[in-house]
């Protein structure tokens, strides 16, 4: 392989997982934005979404059917997540919500590896062509699935967000509350919703990068801090969600590719811890409170 | 006790070092905006001695701003604050409760999971000195200093009448008492300047009589006092010399009669006469 | 900054100190005295995160971090014969003690959820280090040949040797920070964790303090993770990642953080747990690994969140005043 075709080749890969780390961000900021929530289950939606289509698709359905299923499934789960265990804390803090969607994530995590086991998973690629040759480096369809994935959910909440009453309402109430609430809006209904859409796209990414990346039942809590870190830097809108998806895909790649995978997850965290001190740095002289 | 002139005048043109040694507090054309907003923008202030000034303006003029920023809370953009002779502009506001400036707060953000006397010994933090490890090993030393902060704590609690509430919680005070206790522990800093933050708003008028005894008290006791507030007869009453705020600018600074004939003052406060 | 008397307050202690030395001697069980041990180690841990959330209302979450370098630290330098164990461990503290400061000073400018994330993040970075750093580590096989702990001539073998010196450690910790707790810096602790613009306002160092309780904590885990360590002998990046944070958070949570007895009390029910689940349901389901464990207690999470949020302690102070007022009411009514 020339070195040409390795960057293409890794910058291939970069961009599918990327693509996966994008979705997931926006999990995590929809549920964030509109509920404060910090819904550490968000990982588990993924590999929900890809085990149940294992699950589905093993029991002799056909994939669509299985896709659809496992779908559902994860958005009933998510929405009976927010209504058992969400919103019946009584002094809801940030620290209560991330403590208990944390024990929420180990709960859908045992549960799978119970019945489910411990083996990893992967189903059949959705479309059956053969890879595609790029200046010597492939480029297999499943890729290309994955990329089209995030093009069609980024263009699509873009527009509910922007040009429906639904999506505006949601952006309103997610900068004031309180203000939402007086005019009107149902506020509990709207997290129900997030929660419920998140399950939705997270379920779909995990769907998605099955056929490439086999799924586990311990795959949630690496996706879940890909989507956070991607989240953090993107500073919580689905544009810098995106580019902050794709740009830490492509990093991981290139550091996997030509240095070692085994420092690979570290990258990300590092990125994120060192963005968020870079933040509480005052360049001006001015002492602000970054976080209140 | 009021500043001869406009202080503006003196620290526009000289180095602004010039004349700053022999007063208590000085504010020095003192700027802050967010965002766009210009919360302050060249407010001037020098304080000689102990006594009361009064600060008052109609709602989002800067008042609190003015404390939060002349207490190290926030930086100021453009400005210098003096106190005692030295440059204390955008020292961290721990530092500047050392150096003997205390603030009381709108919202009195009492420390609402320890007890009366708690909240006061807290406040005489600045006073005591022990560390880590003697605190952990309980030393002699540290007991010490504990029997002394909790003497202090009660003295400051016997100033503003609360002692017996001293085992009390926090959250059972109502408010006169709350603010009442945040004058408390403010005064355990052992202050040369203390800034009440709306210690009127709220109160009943048995309340509003005591706490302007209190702050007689505090001034007798030597300490300038620079009280923010809405309510304009308390405040008419008590100081004499009163500043205006509008719009983040400085408006009128005079004799509470100068301040009430000020038309500025009127348009500020009744709106344009047409 | 109690006024009780001092005797008073030291009843209950006594008797729990009895209890501690008696204990083994009682029931002369091997398998008792080994549990109780790790609730002594995982008792230093959940204390200092009690202290950190509980009092300081820092959510740092970078304990189990702390605790592998507490066990990794004086590990290698034993195996390789640089220094023996016993200086070893209090090395190690040093060094943890030092790497608390360079990663604290700056992390700790971070707020509440933020906080949590980047000490997050620390544990699976420090996870990673250990794991990619073979040559000094052992990598993920883990790091072998750690000598046996020794106190001048005596050589520490047995379970029972173990079980003194970790209640003798974590007993230390924690009465050194109940005084802390107690004392003026415990209370400018409480005070910034209730309203830290009034806390600067009266000139507490909030910067300062947070560091020096986060580095307190953090020696307190090197010093359990050094006693782990020599206990077993072997270290492995493994036993340092999240299971163990989340073993931790529900020591925690059970057992409320409102005083210091809440963490230990939960760390005391959750090991027991542990052992009765694993006696119990190790039977029905084939594989008993720490995440079905997770099940039970990510249930049991949920619903302390749900239903007693200040924990088990508090719940049970709850109790206890209500029988309290129930009783002056009968007194009350009968003279």
């Amino acid at each position: 392989m020339t070195l040409l075709s390795q960057i293409i080749q890794y910058a291939i890969s970069g961009i599918t997982s990327g693509s996966i780390y994008a979705i997931v961000g926006i999990c995590w900021s929809t549920v964030f934005l509109i509920s404060g929530v910090m819904n550490f289950a968000t990982g588990e939606f993924v590999m929900l979404g890809g085990m149940l289509t294992w699950v589905f698709f093993d029991a002799g359905l056909g994939l669509a059917y299985a896709v659809i299923l496992a779908i559902t499934c994860t958005v009933l789960i998510a929405i009976l997540l927010e209504r058992i265990v969400i919103r019946p804390v009584r002094y809801p803090t940030e620290m209560t919500y991330m403590l208990i969607t944390i024990a929420s994530a180990s709960v859908i995590k045992g549960i799978i590896l119970i019945t489910c086991g411990s083996e990893t998973r992967t189903v059949k690629p959705f479309i059956e062509i053969e890879p595609i040759n790029i200046l010597g480096a492939t480029l297999i369809p499943q890729a290309i699935v994955v990329t089209g994935v995030l093009v069609i959910v980024t263009l699509g909440l873009l527009w509910f967000f922007n040009y429906t009453l639904f999506g505006k309402a949601l952006r309103a109430s997610s900068i004031n509350q309180i203000a939402a609430s007086l005019i009107g809006v149902d506020v509990s209904k709207f997290r129900l919703f997030c929660f419920g859409l998140a399950g939705a796209l997270g379920a779909l990414a995990g769907i998605v990068i099955t056929p490439i990346a086999f799924t586990g039942y311990n795959i949630g809590l690496m996706a879940a801090l890909k989507g956070l870190v991607v989240a953090i830097v993107g500073g919580w809108s689905i544009g810098g969600t995106v580019l902050a998806g794709l740009a830490l895909g492509l990093v991981e790649g290139f550091v996997a590719g030509f240095i070692s995978t085994g420092w690979k997850d570290a990258l990300a965290l590092s990125i994120m811890v060192l963005f968020l001190i870079f933040q509480t740095i005052d360049f001006s002289r001015r002492r602000r409170k970054i976080f209140p | 006790m009021i500043a001869s002139g406009d202080p503006r005048h003196k620290s526009g043109q000289s180095s602004s070092k010039v004349g700053v040694g022999s007063s208590l507090f000085e504010v020095i054309q003192l700027e802050k905006s967010f965002g766009g907003i210009r919360a302050l923008c060249g407010v001037s202030l020098r304080l000689e001695k102990e006594g009361i000034v009064s600060i008052i303006g109609p709602n989002g003029a800067g008042k609190t701003t003015f404390i939060n920023v002349t207490t190290g809370m926030y930086f100021p953009d453009e400005g210098d604050v003096y106190f005692q002779g030295q440059n204390i502009t955008g020292l961290p506001a721990h530092m500047v409760a050392h150096l003997g400036i205390s603030r009381t707060f709108q919202l009195e953000e009492l420390f609402s999971s320890m007890t009366v006397l708690e909240n006061a010994m807290v406040g005489c933090h600045t006073g005591s000195r022990t560390g880590m490890f003697a605190a952990g090993f309980r030393l002699r030393s540290a007991r010490e200093e504990e029997n002394r902060t909790r003497g202090e704590a009660l003295e400051n609690l016997r100033m503003v009448g609360l002692e017996h509430r001293a085992a009390d919680d926090v959250n059972s005070l109502p408010l006169g008492e709350r603010k009442m206790l945040g004058i408390a522990r403010s005064l355990g800093v052992k202050p040369n300047l203390i800034m009440l933050d709306e210690p009127a708003s709220g109160l009943a008028a048995h309340e509003i009589a005591k706490l302007g005894d209190l702050v007689q008290k505090l001034v007798e006791n030597r300490l300038a006092v620079i009280i923010v507030e809405h309510n304009m007869p308390f405040v008419m009453s008590i100081s004499k010399r009163v500043i205006v705020l509008d719009y983040g600018r400085k408006i009128a600074d005079g004799s509470p009669d100068d301040v009430r004939a000020d038309p500025g003052v009127i348009k500020a406060y009744l709106g344009e006469e047409d | 900054m109690k006024e009780d008397g001092r005797f008073k307050t030291n009843i209950p202690w006594l008797i729990f100190l009895t209890a501690i030395i008696v204990l083994p001697i009682i029931v002369r069980s091997n398998y008792i005295v080994s549990v109780m041990f790790f609730v002594a180690i995982y008792g230093m841990l959940s204390i200092g995160m009690g202290l950190l959330m509980g009092q300081a209302g820092l959510f740092s979450l970078a304990h189990p971090t702390w605790f592998g370098l507490g066990a990794y630290i004086p590990g290698i330098l034993s195996a390789r014969g640089i220094i023996p164990p016993l200086p070893g461990i209090f090395v190690g503290a040093i060094c943890v003690a030092l790497i608390a400061y360079i990663v604290g000073a700056p992390v700790l400018r971070l707020r509440g959820f933020y906080l949590a994330c980047a000490t997050f993040a620390i544990i699976l970075i420090a996870q990673v280090v250990a794991a990619q750093l073979t040559n000094l580590t052992g990598g993920p096989e883990g790091l072998v040949g750690i000598p046996a702990l020794s106190l001048g001539g005596f050589v520490f073998k047995t379970d029972l040797h173990f079980y003194y010196l970790s209640w003798a450690f974590c007993l230390g910790c924690y009465w050194f920070c109940s005084n802390l707790i107690n004392s003026r810096i415990g209370c400018a602790m409480k005070s910034f964790h209730d309203s830290e613009v009034a806390s600067q306002s009266i000139g507490v160092n909030v910067a300062k303090y947070k560091l020096q309780i986060f580095i307190l904590t953090a020696v307190m885990a090197s010093f359990a993770g050094s006693i782990f360590c020599f206990y077993l002998r072997f270290a492995v990046p493994d036993s340092f990642g999240f299971p163990l944070l989340v073993e931790l958070l529900m020591m925690i949570i059970i057992g409320g953080v409102g005083h210091l007895r809440g963490p230990l009390t939960g760390t005391f029910v959750v090991l027991w747990l542990t052992e009765l689940i694993h006696g119990y349901l190790g039977k029905i389901f084939p594989v008993m690994t720490s995440e079905v464990d997770a099940i039970f207690f990510g249930i049991l999470i949920i619903i302390v969140l749900i239903f007693m949020p200040r924990g088990l302690t508090g719940w049970i102070d709850q109790l206890i005043n209500l029988g309290r007022k129930l009783y002056d009411r009968f007194r009350g009514s009968t003279t």
